[in-house]
This record gives structure tokens, sequence and C-alpha cells, in this order.
């Protein structure tokens, strides 16, 4: 490419006879439009696109893909309910059942209504092998804490409702080792303790008895006994106690 | 040194005084391509100094460095590996070596 420049004929040998200091200058004058032009668009910081940003911008793009999906799920959803309040207006289902079934669901939701499906049943027992008790004689007693940590594991495994004894467990309902008996709900529970959970019974199920849960460690390092059944069936009674807040309102 | 200090300063003033704009999109690889030119410049005020400048070097390596870094920016968007920082180090090294030199020569210049 040298020598092909070298034998043009507009620039022939003479190339070398320009003076060097004014295409030194020339050329600093081409720097110094592009430098100039380069300053006029005002970037604050050219960062590097890396594949890394690439892919954290694809994560965000698709997180609030899905975001847009479910604003527009909940959109239709307010829309239906708002033609439902509408044509109550004029039709025989009128407003005063559309406000009965949003109560029930509510409830439903809340606790207060008694369900069923399916789900586990687990009968839960302190240690009855007098002989295989350890030091500590406590280390054989179910407590509140692995109550309330067996109830996180079937909550984690998508548990909709949960009773113990009989006693529906909520969101305010307390877990309260008392000697002997554990209190739910302010009442006394004894041994042997029923825990019934529905949901999916085999998800529900895996979360009592696989390795490394929280009741294989209680079965197998404390010998308390732990019994899980899949029922295809359960009841769960509603929450019977009267519940209201005293010190909690509602932010306007 | 001073008539390419002349010459950018007119050449600045020339820039803001144009309406010239280009795509935003191009100003990684416009910043690689000036990089290149004042190594370039840098590297012709040296030549100059040791009496062996050679317009047809200059005017080449001139515009080809500056194609070839901002084709190497380009390269290594289109790649996803920031292969501009090669053009960064090697138009930034010499830079400052040319940069050393050149004031060797004048210091020694001025002593005789």
């Amino acid at each position: 490419m040298l020598s092909l420049l070298k034998k043009n004929k507009w620039w022939g040998d003479n190339m070398k006879e320009f003076n060097p200091k004014l295409t030194i200058g020339i050329f600093s004058a081409l720097v110094g439009i592009l430098f100039a032009s380069q300053v006029k668009m005002n970037i604050q910081m050219v960062t590097p696109v890396t594949i890394n940003s690439i892919q954290r911008l694809e994560l965000e793009i698709k997180s609030l893909r899905t975001e847009v999906e479910d604003l527009k799920l909940n959109i239709e959803d307010k829309q239906n309910y708002l033609t439902l309040i509408e044509d109550s207006n004029h039709s025989e289902k009128n407003i005063i059942s559309v406000l009965e079934d949003e109560r029930d669901k509510n409830m439903l939701l809340a606790g207060f209504k008694t369900v069923e499906g399916p789900g586990v049943e687990i009968v839960m027992f302190d240690n009855i092998n007098s002989d295989e008790l350890s030091f500590d004689f406590n280390d054989g007693i179910i407590h509140d804490v692995d109550m309330q940590n067996i109830l996180n594991d079937l909550r984690v495994a998508g548990a909709e409702a949960i009773s113990i004894n009989g006693e529906r467990v909520l969101s305010f309902s307390d877990i309260k080792c008392a000697g002997p008996v554990i209190r739910v709900n302010g009442r006394s529970l004894g041994t042997p303790f029923i825990i019934t959970a529905i949901g999916d019974p085999k998800l529900l199920m895996a979360s009592v008895s696989a390795p490394g849960t929280y009741a294989e460690m209680l079965t197998k390092v404390y010998g308390i006994g732990i019994q899980p059944y899949t029922k295809d069936k359960l009841v769960i009674p509603a929450y019977s106690g009267d519940f209201s807040y005293s010190y909690a309102k509602t932010v306007q | 040194m001073v008539y390419a200090l002349i010459g950018i300063l007119i050449g600045v003033l020339i820039g803001f005084l144009l309406p010239f704009t280009y795509n935003s999109a191009y100003t990684l690889y416009v910043s690689v391509a000036i990089l290149a030119c004042m190594d370039s410049i840098f590297g012709g005020i040296r030549a100059n100094l040791e009496g062996k400048f050679d317009a047809t070097i200059f005017v080449s390596g001139f515009i080809g460095n500056a194609i070839l870094a901002a084709f190497l920016a380009y390269i290594g968007d289109r790649l996803g590996v920031p292969l501009y920082y090669a053009a960064i180090f090697t138009f930034g090294n010499r830079l400052f070596d040319n940069f050393a030199k050149i004031r060797r020569i004048i210091t020694s210049k001025k002593k005789n």
C-alpha cells in the first residue's frame, strides 16, 4: 500500500518534499475537528457493553415484561369485577349477592371458613422409648420451636390451610410451650399432636419426610415420633375464636 | 510542537463553528480513532524533530491507524469483547513514548 501511494502520479515522489510542519498542522486541525465534534455531543460516559451487562439488561427487561403481563391481568380482573357490579343494577343478581360472594371469598382466604381438600395428616408424639433418652430429657419432647419449624416447612411446600389437633393455625396464631402441652390460639393441646395440612399431598409429604428436613432430623436424632399420611380428603375447621385489631389501623 | 498545537486549536474552532455531528452510537469508535490520530501526530512531530519525516508514512499511519482502531472497537462491540482496549493500550503507550522522545530531543537541543 505504501509503495502504491509513493508511485501515485499525483503525489509522486515529491510527497517527501511537503513541508512537515504544514502537514502535521493540517492533520492536527483534523484531529481538532473530530475532538470538537466529540465534545459537542456532550456525552457523560461511554461505558463498554459487555456480555454481562447485556444479560443483566435482558433479565431486567424480562422481569419488567412479566410485571406488565401481571398488571394487564390485574386490570382485566378489575374490569370484570367492575362490569359485574355495574350489571348487578339491572339483573337478578343484585349487589348484595355480589358483596356476599366477595365476603365469603375473603373469609375463606383469611381462614374463617371450614375447608376441605387433599393433603397430609401428621401424627407427632414424644420419644416413647425411655432407654433412648439422652442426658437431657427435654430432647425427647416436642417443643414449640419444633412445631413452628414443621409448620414452616409445610408452608414452604405450599400448605393452604393448617390445623393442630383441630385448632386452625392462622397468621396471628401463637404456638407456645406450656410444660407438657403446647398452647395454640390460647388453647392447650396435649400429645399426640395431629397436624393436618391441605395442599399438594406429594409436596407436603416430602416436606416432612425427605432427608435433610427438620422433621427427619427430629425423628432420627431425638427419636420423636412423626408419622405422616397422605389423605385424599381432609377437613380443616374454621378459626373458632374472635379476633379483632385494637392497635393496628388502616393507613388512609 | 507549536504548529501541532496551533493546528489543533484551529481544528477545535472549526469543529465548534461547523454544524457537523454524527450518530451518538459512533462516539466510542470516534474517540478511539482520535487517540490513534493523536499518536500519529506525536509520531510525526518526533520524526520531524529527528529530521526523518516522511509524509507518506505520516498520512498513511494517520488514516490507517484511525480506521484500524475504530474497526477494532466495532468488532469488539459485535463480539461482546472490549477489543478497543488493545487500541487504547497500544496508542496510549506509544503516545507517552513519543512524547518522552520529543522531550529528550528538545532538551538536548536547548543544551546545545
